[in-house]
């Protein structure tokens, strides 16, 4: 008898084993969509995160304004001091937008990568495990929204659509972005044209993204501005990711990489935008922005 | 009854974890130390040391079902927690036979299983190359501040349920 259970013990160990890698193997390979039961789950739980998250967020916001009241006062005179600032800037954006509409007209292309339609969406909860930097926003696929969509809120972007489910979808921020997430970008600079780069990876020490195969003979600034140039095939142009902090040459010396300091906090992030863009995605298989 | 009643209540601890990490302040959760809630890993420590008798294993099918919803909600990658959770159960039920259950033998059985549980993710991921931390940098960043805040879910967790499961498992053993 003892030999016996012992046998047994040892083929359940060998059973979860190999249950263990095929199911790692499925899931993990890149796919188009989740499973319908994966779906099914992700969204009852989902449903059950917003009925929690309501009475939990209504105490947080309480206490956040509290504490904002006590600052009112310093932040109004700064704001007072900047209005002016920004009236200008308006009307330059105002006149900048018709005249650039009239050059489209002129040149009879309307659509550009940068125009995008935004889908607002609040985040319910995050990944538990830290090892995935993951959060649930509370629109889905009903709500239009697709794999591989750019998510941002108002500094700057925050990451993309890693799975839709029917109503909730899954968001991979950017701290967790590795080499199967590139984002082709440019780098906005004084008086020369813009640089081109990858996004290709988050240094978890510094908190920075590195931005990679820029140009050797390219000159970047500190405080130089990130935008996606909208080339990838999936994110729209012009979306703000972030500063560059510092630069070097990459271990070969063939290219540059920046350390780029992103706009937005990729920690408290409460509301975000899903951005789909306007132009047709390129439609093929392989070479997405996401996966590239 | 109290069957569902636990199922229930692993349901809700697993909602609260992805909540925890988006409601907690920033600066506590997201600081270098980096913290995973194992919740309902330490319910169900305690349903398999005061809920389980020696030959029924409710609690390794319970890590087993919500190890698999963890993976399906939070991360994606199917299988891992199942197996984690479904094996250091598993353990813990075992340890547990040679101890008397009480309250220091719990939260060492406890300390013991979230350790165990921490380090096996972290070497299933590290084989599947989800992460590249060094061995050093995870003991001291993650597994020391994980182990730090699950010990205090769990004092404060161990009043609030000990009795309720305790007073389940003989309404059952009676029954």
């Amino acid at each position: 008898m003892p030999s016996l259970f012992r046998r047994k013990r040892l083929m359940v160990v060998l059973v979860g084993f190999i249950l263990l890698v095929a199911l790692i193997g499925y899931s993990i390979r890149d796919r188009d969509s989740l499973s319908t039961p994966e779906k099914f789950l992700q969204d009852s739980v989902g449903w059950m995160q917003t009925i929690f998250h309501k009475p939990v967020s209504l105490v947080d916001n309480t206490i956040e304004n509290i504490q904002d009241m006590f600052e009112v006062y310093e932040q109004n005179q700064v704001l007072k001091a900047r209005l002016s600032e920004y009236k200008g800037v308006i009307q330059d954006n105002q006149r900048l937008k018709s005249e650039n509409s009239e050059l489209r007209e002129t040149l009879e292309k309307t659509e550009g990568l940068s125009d995008y339609s935004p889908i607002q969406a609040t985040v319910i909860a995050r990944s538990s495990d830290r090892w995935f930097e993951q959060m649930t926003i509370n629109k889905g696929e009903e709500h239009g929204i697709e794999k591989d969509m750019a998510v941002m809120t108002s500094d700057g972007l925050v990451g993309k659509v890693k799975s839709a489910g029917a109503f909730h979808s899954t968001v991979q921020l950017l701290s967790g972005f590795d080499r199967s997430n590139k984002i082709s970008s440019w780098v906005v600079r004084e008086g020369q044209d813009e640089a081109f780069g990858l996004i290709e990876g988050y240094d978890d020490e510094t908190g920075q993204l590195l931005l990679e195969g820029i140009k050797l003979e390219e000159e970047l600034k500190p405080g130089d501005t990130v935008i996606s140039s909208g080339l990838g095939g999936v994110f729209p142009s012009n979306l703000r990711i972030g500063t560059v902090e510092e630069v070097t040459n990459d271990q070969f010396g063939l290219t540059k990489t920046a350390y780029v300091e992103p706009f937005a906090d990729l920690f408290d992030i409460n509301h975000v935008m899903v951005v789909d863009r306007a132009v047709e995605t390129v439609e093929d298989k392989s070479p997405s922005e996401g996966d590239e | 009854m109290s069957r569902y009643v636990i199922a229930l209540i692993c349901l809700f601890l697993l909602v609260m974890q992805g909540m925890a990490m988006s409601m907690l302040p920033a600066n506590l959760v997201y600081s270098d130390l980096l913290i995973t809630p194992h919740w309902v890993l330490i319910f169900l420590f305690i349903i398999a040391i005061f809920f389980d008798r020696d030959e029924t294993y409710h609690a390794v099918w319970y890590g087993l079902a919500f190890g698999l919803l963890i993976d399906v909600v939070y991360t994606g990658v199917l299988g891992v927690y199942m197996v984690t959770y479904a094996l250091v159960i598993y353990i813990i039920h075992g340890i547990n036979k040679s101890l008397h259950a009480n309250f220091i033998a719990a939260s060492l059985l406890a300390i013991v299983g979230v350790a165990l549980a921490d380090t096996l993710l972290y070497v299933i991921y590290s084989f599947v190359q989800i992460t590249s931390l060094s061995w050093g940098t995870y003991a001291l960043l993650r597994l020391l501040p994980t182990l730090a805040a699950n010990m205090i879910f769990f004092i404060l967790l161990y009043p609030l349920v000990k009795e309720r499961v305790h007073y389940w498992s003989e309404e059952i053993n009676n029954a």
